[in-house]
Order: C-alpha cells, then sequence, then structure tokens
C-alpha cells in the first residue's frame, strides 16, 4: 500500500504555567492511502496532540518543535512528500477541510451556535471551492439572462454575472500563480546553495502577497448595496449543502440547513459535523473520537455511516479512540500509543492476535469480557506526568517485563514482521 | 418556553419592580421633614411661619404613610407631579421643556460611545498582547477611572478656555435669538431636528458644535466599558470549540475573528449597551452641569441644592422608570438576536 | 487494595492531572474542588505573576502613596484649627486663585484655599468613604447573598427582587435624592451610598454560591451530617469569597468617585473643607483667564480633579490586575 500522510520523529511541547509538556515524543505514524487507520490509547497519551499537529491547528500554548509531517497527496509528490512544517499557513489554511478534514469529538460545542447550519456547511464550499460555485452560477446567469425581459432585473443579471465572471478569472490566475510557484519550491526544496534558497525566500514571499481578489472586487463588496450581488452564491451554495446534507442521510435537509445547530439532536449535529468536514471530499478524513459522547446506538449509526462514506467518498480515515471494540470493527490498521510515545503499530488482526508491547498486552487484558467472574484486570500504577515523564521509556515504571536499560534510553522501534513495530526492548534482541 | 411566554414574563416582572421603584423613592420623600414637602404645594414666595403647620396639616402630610403613598401614587396616575420651584413651572411642563435637550445629547453621542467601544475592543482582542493591545487597555482603564466631572472641565479649559472651540452650553446668543423668535416652530425640541425641519440650517450646525464636547466627553468616559467587555468577550468567544472547526474547516484568520468569534462576543456587548444608555441618562447630572446644558440633568443638580422636592422626587422615578424598561427592551432585544432563546 | 485503588479508569480523566489536561489541549472547564495544598501553590504562582505585571506595580505604588499621605497628614501639612483638621487654611479673602508659590506649593483655591493642604487632608476623607462603604456593602451583601443563595426558596426571591428594585435606579440619582432627604454632608453621603450599594456584592456571591452549591462535594458534606452553618462558612464562603473581593477592590474607585460627583453638586462638605469633590467645583468660574493667558488658573481646575482620579485609577489597576490573576477561568495560563 502507499502511503498518504506519514509523521517522523513528531516532537510537540506545551508551554504551560506548571512547565513544559512534552506532549509528543518523537511520534511517527504513517496513514496509507485507502485504509482505515486507527489511533488508540487513554485519555492524555496524545493522539489528539499527534493529529492536531498533524493539521498544525496546535493550541497555544502548544508548539511543534521537531520532526517531519509528510504529505504524499499529488503524484508529483510519490517521491520524497511535502513536508507542512516548512510550509506557509496559507498553504494550510487552502488545505485544511480541502484535502484534510477532521471532525471532533463534542459535536454540539463544535458547531457556531449563532450561524445556521447551511451557513456553517457552506462555509468550506466558499473557502475551497469558490472557482466551482462561481463558474455554476455564471452558467445559471447567462441562462437566466436570455430569458428575463424586464430591464431593471436584466441589468442586474448583467452586472452580477460580469462580477462574478470577473472574479472568477482573478482566482484562475492566482490559483495558477499558486500552483507554479509551489512546483518550484517543491522542486527546489532539498537544494541547499545560497542561489536556490535566495530563490525559494523570493517565491515565499511572492506566494504570501498573492491576492484570490482583485481590487474592485473587494470595492464592491464594501459598497452597501452593491455588495447584495454576491447573495447570488449562496444560493448555489445551498443547493449544494442540500444534497449533501442529503447523501448523508438527512431527512428534510433544506429546514435542517436553514435552522441552529441547537434545534439539533446530538447524532444529528455530528452528522452536520461529518458533512462540513466532507463537503470539498477530503483526501484523509480525521476523526478525533467522534462518537465518544453518543449513547451507543447512535455511536452505531455514525460508525456505519462512516463505513458507508469510505466506500464511496472518502479514500482514507484516521480514526481516534479509546474503545478497543471500535477498532477491532472499523479500522485495518493502528498504532497503540502512550504518554506521547508509539509503543506498536500493526494490522488489527495481528494487534488483536499478537500484541507484542507489554502495554498493549495490558489492554487487551483488561478488557472486561462476558464470562469474567472475578476481579477486573488492571494495568499497576498511573499515567505518568508529562512535565516530568519517565526516562527512557515511559511504560517502563508499569511495565511487569522493565529492565534496566528501560529507565535509560528511549526504546527503538523494531520491526518485528512486516507491517508490525514495536518500540520495546524486548524485542531488540531476536534482531 | 416560547417568546410570547418570555416577553409576558419579563412585562410582569417589570411591573412589579416598578411598584418597588415607587415604593423605594415614596421611602426617601417621607424622609423629607414635612417643612420642607409642603412647599411642593405652594406656587409663590414663602409661606409665613404660623401657617406652616395649618398648611401640612391641610395637605395631609402628617397622614399615616400607607394612605400618603397611595395619595401620592393616584396623584402621579393623574399626572400630577406638583409643581417646581427651580423651573417656576408645574413639574410636567418642566419635564416638557428640559428633557428633549438631555435626549439630543443622549442619542447623538451613545451610537459613537458603542461603535467606538466595539471598533477598539475587537481590535484590542485581535492583536492581543502586542502594543495595539497594550495601549487599548491602558486607554480603557484610564476612561474608565477618570471622574466624569474632572474630563469635562480639562475638555473645557483646553477646547473652550485656550483653543476657543467648542463652547459650552446649546447654542450660541444668535442661535438663542433664533429659537426664542415668533416664527421658531419649536416641535420636538431637540435642537438639530428642529433646525432641520424648520430648514434653519445654522441652527443645526450651531447645535452640532455645541454637541462636540460634552459627545467627546462621553466617548472617553463611557467607550471604555464597551471597550473592555468586547475584548474580553471576543478573547472568550476565540477559545470555543466551533472556532476549532472553523479552522479545521480552513478558515482564515479574519474570518475566525471578525466573522465567528465576534458575531458571539457581540452579545453581551448588546445587553451592555442597554445599561450603558441608562447610565449616560443618570450621569447627565454632571455632564449637563459642567456643559451648561438645560436638560434634566442640570435640572435635578439644582433641585437638589434648591430642595426643590417635587423636582427631585420626579426625576428619581423618571430614571428609574426608564432604567426598567430599558433592561426589558436589552432582554428581547437579546432573546431577538440570539437563536437559542429566539426558537426556544 | 493497592491494585484496585490504582485502577485506571480509560474512560474518564484520572484526577486532577493538570498537565495531561493541557496536554491534552482541549477546553474542559476547570476543575474548582483543589485541596488546599495546590491552592497554596498556586497562590504563590498568582502571587508571582501579580508583581510581574507592571500595571499591578504601578497601582500599588498610587495606592501605597496615598496611604502615606493619608497616614502622615498632620506632619506633612499641620492643620491650623486642630479641633477640624479638615477646614482648609487660607492665607487671605482675596477671590482670585493664587498660582503655585513658596507657600501654596499647588496654588490656591478660589478664596485662596491651600491646594496642598486640601488634598492630602482630603485623602483621609477618600479612604474613610470608599473602605467604610465597601466594607458594608461587602458584609451586608455577602450576608443577603449567602442567605439567598445557599437557602434559595423564598428567602431567594425575596432577596432578589429587593435587590432588583435597587438596582433599577441610577445610584447618583437616587443618592442626591437621599442625601437631600437626610441633609447634606459627607457623612450623609456615606449612608447614602451604603444603603444602596449592597445589590452588587449580593448578586455576584449569590451566583457564586449557585455554582458551588450542587457540587459534589458540598452534598457530600451534606450527607455526612455537617450543619448549614458549618458548610457555609468551610466550603462554600472560601471559594466564592475571591469573586466578591475582586468586585469589591474596584467598586472602591466607583464609590470615591460618586461620593466626588455628589460634593461636587454641591452636597458634599461646605466650602473651605477639604474634599476633593468639593475643591474641583470651586473650579467652575475660572476655566477661562484673562486674554493674554487663557490657561492662568489650570492648578484649580487640573489639580484636585488629578488626584481623584490618580486614587481611582490606582485602585482600578489593583482590582484589575487582582481579578486577573484569580479568575479561575484565566489561571491556567
Amino acid at each position: 500500500m502507499e502511503k498518504l500522510l506519514e509523521t517522523q520523529e513528531l516532537y510537540t511541547d506545551f508551554n504551560t504555567f506548571e512547565g513544559v509538556v512534552k506532549a509528543l515524543n518523537g511520534v511517527s505514524v504513517h496513514v496509507n492511502q485507502g485504509e482505515t487507520y486507527g489511533l488508540v490509547g487513554e485519555s492524555g497519551c496524545g493522539k489528539s496532540v499527534t493529529v492536531r499537529s498533524m493539521m498544525r491547528i496546535v493550541q497555544s500554548p502548544g508548539k511543534i518543535v521537531g520532526g517531519k509531517i509528510l504529505l504524499f497527496f499529488r503524484e508529483e509528490d510519490r517521491s520524497r512528500g511535502i513536508d507542512i512544517l516548512t510550509r506557509s499557513e496559507t498553504y494550510m489554511t487552502s488545505m485544511r477541510g480541502d484535502d484534510i478534514s477532521m471532525i471532533f469529538q463534542e459535536a454540539s460545542t463544535s458547531l457556531n451556535p449563532v450561524l445556521s447550519i447551511g451557513y456553517q456547511v457552506g462555509e468550506s464550499f466558499n473557502f475551497h471551492r469558490r472557482g466551482q460555485i462561481l463558474k455554476e452560477t455564471v452558467a445559471e446567469l447567462e441562462r437566466e439572462i436570455s430569458n428575463t425581459k424586464f430591464f431593471l432585473a436584466k441589468a442586474w443579471k448583467t452586472l452580477q454575472r460580469s462580477l462574478f465572471k470577473r472574479e472568477l478569472r482573478v482566482l484562475n490566475q492566482y490559483e495558477s500563480q499558486i500552483d507554479t510557484t509551489d512546483d518550484e519550491l517543491y522542486r527546489l526544496e532539498n537544494e541547499r546553495e545560497t542561489a536556490s534558497l535566495r530563490r525559494k525566500a523570493l517565491l515565499r514571499r511572492r506566494r504570501d502577497h498573492l491576492r484570490e481578489t482583485d481590487v474592485l472586487i473587494q470595492f464592491v463588496k464594501r459598497v452597501p448595496f452593491l455588495a447584495l450581488y454576491a447573495r447570488r452564491l449562496d444560493r448555489t451554495v445551498r443547493a449544494q449543502v442540500v444534497e449533501l446534507l442529503r447523501s448523508l442521510g438527512v431527512s428534510n435537509p433544506e429546514r435542517i440547513a436553514a435552522g441552529y445547530p441547537h434545534e439539533l439532536s446530538g447524532g444529528m449535529q455530528q452528522r452536520i459535523v461529518i458533512a462540513i468536514a466532507l463537503a470539498c471530499n477530503p483526501i484523509l478524513l480525521i476523526a478525533d473520537e467522534p462518537t465518544s459522547n453518543l449513547d451507543v446506538t447512535i455511536q452505531a449509526q455514525i460508525v456505519d455511516l462512516i463505513k458507508s462514506l469510505k466506500q464511496t467518498t472518502i479514500s482514507s480515515v484516521l480514526f481516534i479512540t479509546h474503545d478497543l471494540g471500535l477498532v477491532a470493527e472499523v479500522c485495518d490498521r493502528a498504532s497503540v500509543m502512550y504518554a506521547g510515545d508509539v509503543a506498536e503499530t500493526a494490522s488489527v488482526r495481528d494487534l488483536f492476535h499478537n500484541p507484542l508491547h507489554p502495554y498493549t498486552q495490558g489492554l487487551l487484558r483488561s478488557v472486561p469480557k462476558i464470562q469474567q467472574a472475578d476481579t477486573l484486570n488492571t494495568i499497576p500504577g498511573v499515567v505518568p506526568n508529562l512535565i516530568h515523564p519517565p526516562s527512557g521509556c515511559r511504560f517502563h515504571p508499569r511495565c511487569p517485563h522493565a529492565m534496566d536499560i528501560c529507565a535509560k534510553e528511549k526504546p527503538p522501534t523494531i520491526e518485528f514482521a512486516p507491517g508490525h513495530t514495536v518500540a520495546c526492548y524486548l524485542y531488540t534482541e531476536n534482531k | 418556553m416560547s417568546l410570547f411566554n418570555y416577553i409576558l414574563r419579563r412585562l410582569l416582572f417589570m411591573v412589579l419592580v416598578l411598584f418597588g421603584v415607587s415604593i423605594l423613592v415614596f421611602g426617601v420623600l417621607m424622609l423629607i421633614p414635612p417643612g420642607m414637602r409642603v412647599a411642593a404645594y405652594v406656587t409663590s414666595e414663602k409661606i409665613p411661619p404660623n401657617q406652616i403647620e395649618a398648611m401640612i396639616e391641610a395637605y395631609g402630610l402628617n397622614d399615616p404613610a400607607p394612605v400618603q403613598y397611595f395619595r401620592w401614587l393616584g396623584n402621579i396616575f393623574r399626572g400630577d407631579f406638583g409643581f417646581s420651584a427651580t423651573a417656576e413651572a408645574p413639574v410636567v411642563q418642566g419635564f416638557k421643556t428640559y428633557f428633549p435637550t438631555t435626549l439630543e445629547l443622549v442619542l447623538f453621542s451613545a451610537p459613537l460611545v458603542i461603535l467606538v467601544g466595539i471598533w477598539f475592543g475587537t481590535a484590542g482582542a485581535v492583536n492581543k498582547d502586542k502594543p495595539v493591545d497594550h495601549g487599548i487597555r491602558l486607554f480603557a482603564i484610564i476612561g474608565y477611572s477618570l471622574p466624569t466631572f474632572w474630563l469635562g472641565l480639562l475638555l473645557l479649559m483646553f477646547f473652550y478656555g485656550y483653543l476657543g472651540i467648542f463652547p459650552p452650553g446649546t447654542l450660541s446668543n444668535e442661535g438663542k435669538d433664533v429659537i426664542f423668535s415668533p416664527e421658531w416652530n419649536r416641535i420636538t425640541g431637540l435642537l438639530t431636528i428642529d433646525g432641520i425641519l424648520n430648514w434653519r440650517w445654522e441652527i443645526v450646525w450651531d447645535a452640532l458644535y455645541h454637541l462636540m464636547l460634552p459627545t467627546i466627553n462621553l466617548i472617553i468616559l463611557s467607550s471604555a466599558l464597551i471597550m473592555r467587555l468586547m475584548r474580553s468577550s471576543m478573547l472568550e468567544a476565540m477559545g470555543q470549540d466551533y472556532i476549532r472547526t472553523a479552522l479545521a474547516k480552513g478558515a482564515d484568520r479574519k474570518t475566525l475573528y471578525y466573522l465567528h468569534a465576534r458575531r458571539n462576543a457581540m452579545l453581551p456587548v448588546i445587553t451592555i449597551s442597554g445599561i450603558l444608555l441608562a447610565g449616560m441618562l443618570a450621569g447627565m447630572v454632571i455632564t449637563e452641569t459642567i456643559f451648561t446644558r438645560k436638560g434634566i440633568g442640570w435640572w435635578m443638580a439644582r433641585a437638589a441644592l434648591q430642595l426643590d422636592v417635587p423636582a427631585i422626587m420626579f426625576n428619581v422615578l423618571f430614571l428609574g422608570i426608564v432604567f426598567v424598561v430599558i433592561n426589558l427592551i436589552v432582554d428581547l432585544v437579546y432573546a431577538a438576536i440570539d437563536p437559542r432563546i429566539r426558537l426556544g | 487494595m493497592s491494585k484496585n485503588n490504582d485502577s485506571i479508569d480509560k474512560g474518564t480523566e484520572a484526577g486532577n492531572r493538570s498537565a495531561n489536561a493541557a496536554a491534552v489541549a482541549g477546553t474542559g472547564p476547570s476543575v474548582r474542588g483543589a485541596a488546599a495544598h495546590p491552592r497554596l501553590k498556586e497562590l504563590g504562582f498568582s502571587l508571582k505573576r501579580l508583581i510581574k505585571n507592571p500595571l499591578t506595580i504601578i497601582g500599588l505604588v498610587i495606592i501605597l502613596f496615598f496611604v502615606f499621605l493619608a497616614a502622615f497628614a498632620p506632619i506633612l501639612a499641620p492643620p491650623p484649627r486642630p479641633f477640624d483638621p479638615f477646614l482648609m487654611p487660607h492665607n487671605g479673602w482675596q477671590i482670585q486663585p493664587s498660582p503655585p508659590s513658596a507657600e501654596a506649593p499647588l496654588g490656591t483655591l478660589p478664596s485662596q484655599y491651600d491646594i496642598l493642604y486640601g488634598v492630602i487632608w482630603g485623602t483621609r476623607n477618600a479612604f474613610r468613604i470608599g473602605i467604610a462603604v465597601v466594607a458594608a456593602n461587602l458584609l451586608v451583601g455577602v450576608l443577603l447573598g449567602s442567605l439567598a443563595g445557599y437557602f434559595g426558596g423564598i428567602f431567594d426571591e425575596i432577596i432578589m427582587r429587593i435587590a432588583d428594585i435597587f438596582y433599577a435606579i441610577p445610584i447618583l440619582v437616587m443618592s442626591m435624592a437621599l442625601v437631600v432627604a437626610m441633609g447634606r454632608g459627607l457623612k450623609s453621603i456615606v449612608f447614602a451610598l451604603i444603603i444602596l450599594g449592597w445589590p452588587t456584592y449580593t448578586r455576584v456571591i449569590r451566583s457564586e454560591i449557585l455554582v458551588i452549591r450542587d457540587m459534589d462535594y458540598i452534598q457530600a458534606a451534606r450527607a455526612s451530617g455537617s450543619s448549614h452553618l458549618r458548610i457555609l462558612m468551610k466550603h462554600i464562603l472560601p471559594n466564592s469569597i475571591f469573586s466578591v473581593i475582586i468586585v469589591g477592590s474596584m467598586r472602591i474607585g466607583v464609590t470615591v468617585i460618586i461620593a466626588a460627583a455628589l460634593s461636587f453638586l454641591g452636597l458634599g462638605s461646605d466650602t473651605g473643607y477639604a474634599d476633593w469633590g468639593q475643591m474641583v467645583s470651586t473650579c467652575r468660574n475660572w476655566i477661562v483667564g484673562p486674554a493674554d493667558n487663557r490657561l492662568a488658573y489650570w492648578y484649580v481646575v487640573f489639580i484636585p480633579g488629578f488626584v481623584i482620579a490618580l486614587f481611582v485609577l490606582g485602585w482600578n489597576l489593583l482590582g484589575d490586575a487582582i481579578r486577573d490573576v484569580f479568575d479561575p477561568k484565566m489561571r491556567r495560563r
């Protein structure tokens, strides 16, 4: 399988009041094309921080302090991927919601209470599919103009059409310029001579200064009544939003789109959040514990929805959960994280049938089984404080197989079997 | 509950509070010795001492409190508020004379105060911890600390005393001649509006010119409150989850702040705008005294010094009612705007 | 025994792990039921941050300066009439104010009252008024607010309705009426402000108590048989008192301004007494000087008001800083 996204030795710190929380301690994971990849672990182990680092939306006081995050989205990137940590924020905003999307745990607070559902879902279209929207609206207007007799209406529509066409032209120019700049930056990425560095800096500066719209359009948007011309686009967007909601199984999508988040049930809100994430057909969908706050029946619905979407629209999913049952049901591959480290990575089958890392073994053992009559199994000890984490392997204070070396140095990641890696000294001798 | 029920409940509550206010005001009234209160019923000069007792008895000022209360309340509902010595007219008449001046200043400066506050408050939040932010916070805290009367006096001293512009008062002497001449139609009592209606534009500019300084004064003093609230409200909104969702959608900084955050941040500011308005009205006592604008605040200040009881009581009651009504309106506006309340 | 105690709860957050809570980078509510020890440590953090903030230092310096003035008033400005130190000395009866000179370093008011003297002795008045009013209001407000918030029911309804009624009328105007009723003077001003000022504190403490009252540890205390009084004193008040103190420190400034405004309008002391507001009011005829020196009497206009502004600024800065540091929502950053 081909890699889609990869993190290499990712380190993320949080500079809090009480000290520096070393949340990620060299996390290396990768998601393959077309698979559902699971990230498992307890609360606080760093799963959320990892994916937020991937999208570079880590909240302050957090900061990514080391490592690489490589994307292999385009054909041209196959060989070495784009390290998005070297990219500008403009690049990231164009990517978020378009190539990578994320859905969150608490749907009710994830939606803006004072904006309508239709607006919030449509916002993605406005950000990333503006050209398409413009084109459609222009085509619609052309048809209407030939049919309109009334002079004022015709004039207004003609004005709208010309403004939209202008915007479309500027947008296309902008995008092609961005593309050429990005291409050249990618080609020059690993070159270190002064001339290349200077060229790269120049390109970056130029890229940041490109504008999506030109002065005339911005001016018109400020004029009190003229600015209403853009309302026409909202209609096109709304139609697409309704279609999207319908395809996600939302009944009566027109009414829902006109309404507000607080009118919906928890399950429905989560569907809306999913709709927002899917609006622009992302290449990768990241789901951060999307079902943890829902009751079991709704949970099942959402999981089914994601599974069916996987077969149709989304190609790859990164699923975060602390529920091992869900992992077994939904994921193809999974990584187990503990206190900022990746303990083990394997296909779900291998993970459940042959867990290597003592932590994984402990986790699987502690899942209660129906026949169990005596005390529940637990992993002794407590989750460590990440400001002063344990030295070496962060699990060693609680590990039944801890050795001397475990406290001294962080264990390397060993490939025990094809596709099955583990970070534990128990397996280093065999190699 | 539906919007209708909500409005109904608030209205009933308002009536209750108004009654409470009237009792409170009456309580204060009763603290004043009858000798002073009897002056309210006399339109001419001083009463000879031997007649005071007789008059007190005649007007029932020695009756038990509840009796006097209901009598007083009855008078109020009939529109009889007594006679004001300072206005040299019945209180209601005095109100009609003085209120438009106050209204004009409030209507002119309140929107500016709010806009300035919102603008700077947002700027402070967007540029958090940068020099701009610190400057805005400093300005806000200074504005909040300044005694209302002091700033006005300083402004007068500088602009009017030193530079010679923005004089106090409501109109220049020439303007006053026009106002008191027979051709002038006093329609609303607000000089700017009346100036337009009478098509005497020089009055309009004159009035605006005299409005400048009090407005500047009020802006400096009152926008501080809105600034601080807007800033903290924006910061709180920015910490919410929906900002994270919008960020993950690909929203740029501007959209995040000025659309997603600001709309949510505005709600508390709208609430406080009402309170601000009411507070401005109350503060008119000082502002009008300093800038010699003959509005109800000025009237109240004089009445207090000259122990003009009816005028004092009326103004207190009036302001109390205005406060309560404004609070109700603010609650209703809030309900209309916040979709969560509007749709139950 | 130890094994079960150390069990990890997979679904919920393991206790009060502040570091991990921060690491999850979520926006959960701050946990309030912290034990005493972390609280003391936090106090240390808070105090350190307080000191580091330049605005706090300025506020502190200002207040300390005024405390110094008030405490050493008899030495700094010996009163000409020892039985009534608040009567300002005046060097002659000339109406026109005299500019700053050797005898009167800050100049004089109309009728030659020494401004410096008025400023120094006025500080005592300011402190008296501010602290008396706020302290009295705090007491009454906390009492009533606790009753209303903790016991709820009819207590709550009655107290809050009364508070609403008091809230409905602007303080300045109402206190004017009260002072007129009680007769002019600083005493009346203080009484009026005490009578009118308690609703704010009541509301604040009531809303704090409403939040705390339903928390689990209060239910636990009730279940274990603690009396109401004990719960109030030991659990509820210590947690809610912060907000009220913050409000109180902010209100000292407001109180002094209102009192000064009332004096300015003529409802305070008579002319010639060291009352800042009264001093400001004397300048009204002297805003514009003679044509050749239009700012001639700037000191009458500027200085007394400036002193008031400085005093209030100091308290506001201090109150702001205290609030920034002790506000539970902002504690963690």
